[in-house]
């Protein structure tokens, strides 16, 4: 099996993954989603990096499994555990029936937006797949109204662009750390402005409330 | 030497940490002195030979950029000390504040000096996730939901920068600023990255679509961040789309790049009239302006001349204007245009100078703006004909009314029976509409520092 074939794989089990979050109702699920896709990534990233001898992949690799698969997901597992009245979606945009199938359609839209624009230029039929990731990351911050959704939905673009980089062989390992940090910086100030963000109705005594009672309630 | 071009970051920075010192009202000593000491520095790195090595590139623009950023700094700074203690449910204590601002100030002097298209993202991203808190510093739930829009509209929008700078490595193959602009021929990937980036650095700068961030943003935070935002941070995103064109200095890419711009200062300025909110008012002042810098740029030559001087003056007058808006905030204790009257009564140089301030971030003559719209309505007269210009700059007249006629009812009309003399103090603002004004004195020193620099 070569790079490229483990390449394509490792994108299609993101854009399954994604899809999966489309239809998940509790925000935890879509968080842990998040983070298999991430252990993923750094698992392909890894055995890249063993494969062809490149430790500036492998140091990467565990990067992305640090901070992507394991601090980020935790962190914001453990903003839901402190107001459990978030741990459901907010009345979604859309059904979920049409968000999956919106969300498949974008997939395929990547894709021709891709041939049809990019591919003369990149020379890579792979670079489809991140493309369709992106835009699918993107529909999840357009189709959800909870914050830590449209969160995981900006980290599922940036996961998307570490794939797209993978492309280009040797981007320079201080700029991708850079963005690292840079995106624990936005998820940690998120973090913040979300716990201020949407406090419960008043009165609501939100401790007897388990996550699967309906949240339209709660809201009032 | 070289170090010495290190000292506004480094400054700051310190300057930043020493607010967590424990100590009552350090945090604004000390962030005077960072403030000031940046703004010796950038000065003095004036007057250095341009840096091209160790991770640096300095050049005119980017002193100039840094030179307006230490003194907006300043300015905010001392307005804010006075300005905070009319914040009555502050969402931290004034130490975190003064520590945020100082750090916003560090990511920007960040990448107006570093030698890296990736770095240079790096940097732009480091401004949202330092700012964003400041601007829930109200904590009341519009700002909570405005700082919210920010970051999700903001950071979605570098993305696509990030993408950009991908296609940019995959074009030539490294991300060193000096390198890529003495690249000799940019190839379509690039092309595609150079559209990306103005995209995507455009959502930072206020550049239409995505610029539906910033009137939230302005409209809620405090008034000194809100001039830091109108003032220096869109700049500071306009600085990467000016590298941008630079480094892929296509007809394809300018082209769009007049185009957004265009769309900016039509949507900005139509929707100065629908708003009855004076912050907000002055917020889409900010997407006209960036909107006729961004024309400018694209255009090149003495447009870009034109576009400098139009950030530089924009930058000082919009300070004034916002650091105003605090005033009449703080004083009527409402953001309602309707609900301001008399302002040249109750606050005589609040109200004087706020119906300067309009003029000034307007384009009125004799400010600097004026002069940097002439260089740019004069060269897209050249490049896209007549009607075009006369299209561009009749929304220009359009903005000019919609901003003048509400900032005159509020300062000219009759104040309201109970009001009597209200807290005055315009110090800051005036020294700021001061310089504004003076920068039209100073269009042969921007000459000077853009010889060299000036896109092709």
């Amino acid at each position: 099996m070569t790079l490229n074939s483990i390449f394509v794989l490792v994108g299609f089990v993101q854009i399954a993954l994604v899809t999966f979050m489309q239809w998940q109702t509790y925000v935890s699920s879509v968080i842990k989603t998040f983070s298999v896709g991430s252990y993923v990534l750094a698992a392909f990233l890894l055995a890249a990096g063993y494969v062809g001898h490149e430790p500036y992949l492998i140091a990467l690799g565990g990067f992305t499994a640090l901070i992507r698969a394991w601090f980020i997901p935790s962190f914001l597992s453990r903003m839901l555990r402190r107001d459990r009245w978030r741990a459901r979606e907010i009345k979604p945009v859309l059904g979920i029936a049409s968000t999956i199938i919106l969300s498949l359609l974008f997939a395929v839209f990547g894709y021709v937006i891709y041939s049809w624009t990019m591919y003369d230029y990149v020379h890579s039929a792979l670079g489809a797949i991140p493309i369709a990731l992106f835009l699918q990351g993107a529909f999840l911050i357009i189709s959800r109204r909870t914050p830590t959704t449209q969160l995981i939905g900006y980290l599922v673009m940036e996961n998307a662009l570490y794939l797209f980089g993978f492309l280009f062989p040797e981007l320079p390992f201080v700029v991708e750390a850079g963005v690292v940090l840079d995106v624990i910086g936005t998820i940690m100030i998120s973090g913040v402005i979300v716990r201020l963000k949407e406090e419960p109705a008043q009165n609501a005594d939100v401790d007897d409330l388990t996550p699967r009672e309906d949240f339209t309630e709660l809201r009032g | 030497m070289i170090w010495i071009y290190y000292l506004p970051v480094v400054l700051s920075g310190i300057g930043g940490l020493l607010c967590l010192v424990p100590r009552t009202k350090f945090e604004e000593d000390v962030s005077i002195i960072a403030s000031f000491a940046s703004l010796a520095s950038s000065i003095l790195i004036a007057f250095l030979p341009n840096a091209a090595s160790f991770g640096l590139y300095v050049d005119g623009f980017s002193k100039l950029m840094q030179i307006m950023i230490s003194a907006v700094y300043v300015l905010t700074v001392i307005f804010s000390i006075q300005y905070l203690e009319h914040i009555e449910n502050k969402l931290f204590q004034a130490n975190l504040y003064f520590l945020l601002l100082n750090l916003f100030v560090v990511s920007m002097f960040f990448t107006v000096m570093v030698d890296n298209v990736g770095l240079l993202w790096v940097g732009v991203e480091a401004t949202t996730v330092t700012s964003a808190l400041l601007i829930a510093t109200d904590n009341n739930e519009l700002a909570v939901e405005a700082t919210w829009r920010y970051i999700i509209i903001v950071s979605t929008g570098l993305t696509i920068s990030l993408l950009a700078t991908i296609f940019i490595y995959g074009g030539f193959h490294t991300l060193s600023l000096n390198a890529l602009l003495q690249a000799p021929q940019a190839t379509k990937i690039v092309s595609v990255g150079a559209l990306l980036g103005i995209i995507g650095y455009g959502t930072k700068g206020g550049i239409f679509p995505m610029h539906t961030w910033l009137p939230d943003a302005h409209g809620r935070a405090p008034a000194p961040i809100s001039a830091m935002f109108s003032a220096i941070l869109l700049p500071v995103a306009l600085y990467t789309i000016v590298r941008f064109v630079q480094i892929v200095p296509m007809q394809s890419v300018r082209n769009f790049a007049v185009v957004l711009g265009s769309l900016s200062v039509i949507v900005a300025s139509l929707m100065t009239f629908s708003q009855r909110q004076y912050k907000r008012m002055f917020a889409y002042s900010s997407i006209e302006n960036m909107g006729v810098a961004l024309i400018g740029i694209a255009l090149g030559g003495n447009a870009f001349i034109g576009s400098v001087i139009i950030i530089l003056t924009h930058a000082f007058a919009k300070s004034a204007a916002f650091f105003l808006t605090g005033n009449v905030l703080a004083s009527y204790r409402t953001n309602a245009i309707r609900d301001v009257k008399g302002v040249s009564r109750t606050m005589p140089l609040t109200g004087y100078s706020l119906f300067f301030a309009g003029l000034a971030v307007t384009g009125a003559p004799p400010f600097g703006t004026f002069f940097g719209e002439m260089l740019i309505m004069t060269r897209m007269l050249q490049v896209y004909g007549v009607w075009f210009t006369l299209f561009i700059a009749s929304f220009l007249v359009v903005a000019f009314i919609g901003v003048n006629y509400r900032v005159i009812r509020m300062v000219f009309s009759e104040p309201a029976e109970q009001s009597g003399k209200m807290d005055d103090n315009a110090t800051v603002p005036i020294v700021s509409l001061i310089i504004a004004f003076s920068m039209v004195f100073l269009t042969p020193v921007v000459y000077y520092f853009l010889k060299g620099v000036v896109v092709r």
